[in-house]
């Protein structure tokens, strides 16, 4: 009886940021994506709003603040809070010049409250655009290439 | 003994359970997973609160910024402001780096793509304060940021380095040559 209280006690005293798991080193494979695209369903569903029929807008979305995720190849979003001591996630220069490239990714690996997060450490390779989807989708969002000037 | 494991299951549910429309007058943005969400919080930097490593000013619009929300101490995510323009949230919560605020938005939760304590946010405003302030004055700070990019259109036709990017890999990122015939084709 009393480890359990000593159990409630500490449920009830411990703040959240302690109950947060520590982070771990992990090496991922993904396309680097803009999150709300993908999230909100804003423009479709999700295998329109990544690869090469998504890269003007991941460029808008990276340049304008919006958060971006690595895209696993186990199908998860890692949001990306650094990349190679480039803290810079809101509008960053080093994630806007890996806009829709596929990264395999050294870093530590957090998650909270459902989201998961990675600190990018070292890009153990940057494999370029290589989800050529355009094609199949046309631009996403349909103006984001403007009609050439005759 | 029951009533003890009730109190610990109770405090272990996920804050999914909980609804924060009440008092909510968030616009709606007719997403597939929306739910309006007005609730109290704490505004902090995300990489600070994962991993200790806090710069000034919550990196002074560098970073991201969290909301440390009051009743749940749940960490939500505002990937958006208000402004339907490909902006993001974090120079709207800057002012009130490691304030408590009250928001009022959009929460996006969906199961399927694992976004879960995903946020929209349209106002803010101190605790206590009476005003709300729009969260949409991003253009308006890329404006003052770029005065050499003035110009007609939206701020992301004009925008230096999303020019720089599409001038020298093209509109999809595989080369402004390769793509060449997929554009032809797209407006004939």
């Amino acid at each position: 009886m009393r480890n359990i209280f000593t159990l409630l006690g500490l449920a009830l005293t411990l703040p959240a940021t302690a109950l947060a798991a520590e982070g771990k080193r992990i090496q991922i494979k993904g396309e680097m994506i803009d999150t709300w695209c993908y999230f909100s369903g804003v423009m479709g569903g999700p295998d329109a709003v990544i690869g090469s029929a998504h890269h003007t807008c991941a460029l808008w979305c990276s340049a304008g603040g919006i958060p971006v995720g690595l895209l696993g190849e186990d199908g998860q979003v890692y949001m990306v809070l650094k990349i190679e001591g480039d803290d810079g996630s809101a509008g960053g220069n080093t994630q806007l010049s890996l806009a829709s490239h596929e990264i395999t990714a050294d870093g530590i690996y957090y998650e909270r409250d459902g989201l998961k997060y990675i600190v990018v450490e070292k890009i153990v390779a940057d494999h370029g655009i290589t989800n050529l989807n355009h094609e199949d989708y046309g631009p996403v969002p349909g103006f984001a290439i403007p009609e050439p000037k005759k | 003994m029951k009533r003890i494991i009730l109190i610990l299951a109770l405090l272990a549910a996920p804050a999914a359970a909980q609804d924060f429309s009440a008092g909510s007058g968030a616009k709606t943005w007719n997403l597939y997973a929306e739910k309006p969400a007005r609730f109290e919080a704490k505004v902090v930097d995300i990489l600070c609160e994962l991993t200790g490593d806090c710069p000034e000013n919550c990196g002074d619009g560098r970073r991201q910024l969290g909301l440390l929300r009051a009743a749940d101490k749940a960490l939500v995510y505002p990937n958006k402001n208000a402004q339907a323009a490909f902006t993001g949230a974090a120079l709207e919560l800057l002012p009130y780096c490691s304030a408590d605020v009250e928001v009022d938005g959009l929460l996006i939760e969906d199961p399927d793509l694992a976004a879960k304590n995903i946020y929209l946010v349209q106002k803010i405003r101190l605790v206590g304060e009476e005003n709300w302030t729009k969260a949409n004055s991003w253009t308006k700070k890329w404006a003052k940021a770029n005065p050499d990019a003035k110009g007609k259109g939206p701020w992301f036709r004009r925008d230096p380095r999303v020019r720089a990017a599409i001038a020298e890999d093209g509109y999809t990122g595989i080369g402004v040559e390769a793509e060449q015939p997929f554009i032809k084709e797209l407006f004939e």
